[in-house]
């Protein structure tokens, strides 16, 4: 049977550790003296913790901030893009580019230029313009991680809805045209229309993602300054590694999961219309 | 060439669409002179002197090539150890990935295989948990396993991944039947039909899965770094985040040498096989 393989180790390494999750979330994990169960005290421990109000607050403002700044900005330049008539190999791939530089050097290279004297604020001196404190001023901290994950990631974005805009039948569009309608009812009534499900199917599939989001919170800036860029992802990892308190890591995993999964419900079925046609 | 999009000929001709067209080509200008300018500075800032580097403001171009910062840069720490490690996951990563989930791929797809829509939906059923909420009960039940500290860790769980799973099942569907029945009239086996038929035939899948791979392998730091207590067993990315990313004592153009190194392979790999790469893309969009 050439599916039990892959079906052992779906188990082993998948399955049984989303169970254990919830098994440990009831005990006190003790990797020398064994594990006790405690019932409900972990889910006691971080319901009471001020950090989880702080990191609950911090990821929904991290999800917010990634739609305001990074979710239309696919949306616009693969509109602006599919117009092109020369060069769009060459955008398409410089814009992807991005993508693949790994994240220890996006972390290295943002660092340097998010410096008090690094590029960024070169440019914004030359403007005229105050300095900002990117990294160590708590209101900017976040966004300033949100804009380096823009920069990374929204060119895979822009060529999936490149792809479908590209699909769309050129005879749409010059049928609205003899018909009268201008570019902007061209764009308003067939291009939006056209790619709505798979809008809405990014749109979910962004929330899921941003709300796990903790990597570049933590290298960047290790949650600070002052807690600003602690997620609740950031959190459960905190909870384990520096506490070492793996159930109460457990239960906030728990916590998570009811809420995500609703939101991986909706994606599923959004898939099941069809959206990335 | 395109004979048109939303806009047409005739659009063209008008004035004011020529004026926005022309400020929409500027903003995509600006997009791909802000996606490449950074990548440049890594690379240019990795040929300056360190002065150069620290300078304020900022120059863009290097004030000589100084290759040496690359030896330096090398010899910094022990590069080709970890460079090796890297290369043993993304080896072994590929191998479990492309033999356990070509197998379960090609059953579920070719073979009959009982309750086979509960055991798609067995393995399916994990896209739909996020894999934070169970990081690290994954790493106790690695810890537990007793697979701490060993390339193991990798190898067997790069196995439990519905998504490419998904992919290579999404391919095998498209390989057409009668092949495999005309093979079993002249008397093959499953695993001959698996070996001879479906697996050349998947080659292109496979590349694309090599890519993924890859860059998943070179990318991670976080996972080894809860997995790996031993410096001697950390890949490149997380050996680069524990020694170059937090060092104070390095200097900044040796730095950018280093995370040179880092950046090109995959700027290389993405600028060869970009083909695979894109269509890896799309099918990630369509379903996944």
């Amino acid at each position: 049977m050439f599916v039990l393989p892959a079906a052992a180790i779906f188990i082993v390494f998948l399955w049984l550790p989303i169970a254990k999750g919830f098994v440990y979330s009831l005990y006190h994990v003790d990797f020398v003296h064994g594990n006790t169960f405690v019932g409900w005290d972990n889910y006691r421990t971080v319901l009471s913790d001020r950090d989880l109000l702080v990191a609950v607050r911090n990821t929904l403002y991290f999800v917010g901030l990634c739609l305001v700044i990074g979710f239309w900005v696919p949306i616009f330049f693969a509109l602006a893009v599919s117009e092109l008539r020369r060069f769009q190999g060459f955008v398409r791939a410089s814009a992807y580019l991005p993508n693949v530089v790994p994240l220890v050097v996006l972390y290295g290279l943002w660092r340097w230029f998010y410096d008090p004297v690094g590029p960024i604020n070169a440019a914004l001196q030359a403007l005229g313009l105050d300095s900002v404190a990117f990294m160590t001023d708590p209101d900017w901290s976040m966004i300033s991680i949100v804009l380096m994950e823009t920069w990374q990631q929204f060119g895979s974005a822009m060529l999936i809805y490149l792809a479908a805009v590209l699909s769309i039948p050129k005879d749409w569009y010059e049928a609205a045209e003899i018909d009268g309608a201008g570019i902007w009812a061209r764009i308003r009534h067939i291009t939006l229309p056209s790619i709505r499900n798979l809008v809405l199917l990014m749109l979910v599939m962004q929330l899921i993602a941003t709300s796990q989001s903790y990597q570049s919170q933590l290298a960047m800036l290790d949650g600070g300054p002052m807690k600003a860029t602690l997620t609740y992802a950031l959190l459960i990892v905190k909870y384990a590694t520096t506490k070492l308190e793996i159930g109460a890591a457990s239960a906030l995993g728990v916590l998570m999961f009811l809420v995500l999964a609703l939101l991986a419900v909706i994606r599923n079925r959004l898939q099941d219309k069809g959206a990335g046609a | 060439m395109v004979e048109r999009g939303i806009l047409s000929r005739y659009d063209f001709r008008r004035p004011g669409v020529k004026l926005v067209y022309g400020l929409v080509i500027v903003i995509i200008a600006l997009m791909v002179v802000s996606m490449l300018n950074p990548i440049f500075v890594t690379l240019f800032n990795g040929l300056k002197t360190n002065a150069a580097v620290n300078s304020f403001p900022p120059t863009f171009f290097p004030d000589g090539w100084h290759w040496r910062n690359y030896r330096e840069g090398w010899q910094f720490f022990d590069m080709p150890l970890y460079l090796r490690n890297t290369l043993l996951i993304f080896g072994g990563n590929a191998m479990v990935i492309f033999v356990v989930l070509g197998a379960a791929a090609f059953s579920l797809s070719h073979l009959r295989v009982p309750y086979k829509r509960a055991v798609t939906t067995f393995f399916l059923m994990t896209l739909f948990i996020p894999p934070t909420t169970y990081i690290i009960p994954n790493f106790v039940n690695i810890k537990e396993l007793g697979l701490m500290n060993s390339f193991w860790a990798f190898w067997l769980p790069a196995g439990a991944n519905a998504f490419y799973l998904l992919l290579l099942k999404t391919f095998m569907d498209g390989i057409h039947h009668e092949l495999f029945e005309a093979a079993r009239m002249d008397g093959a086996s499953d695993w001959r039909c698996f070996s001879r038929i479906a697996l050349p035939l998947s080659v292109p899948i496979y590349s694309t899965l090599a890519i993924f791979i890859f860059s998943t392998a070179w990318n991670d730091w976080f996972w080894p770094s809860l997995i790996m207590h031993k410096s001697t067993m950390y890949p490149l990315s997380t050996a680069i985040y524990k020694y170059v990313i937090g060092a104070r004592q390095l200097d900044l153009n040796i730095r950018f040498a280093i995370l040179s190194i880092v950046m090109i392979p995959p700027i290389a790999v993405f600028l060869l096989f970009q083909r695979f790469i894109m269509r890896g893309l799309q099918l990630g969009s369509v379903k996944g």
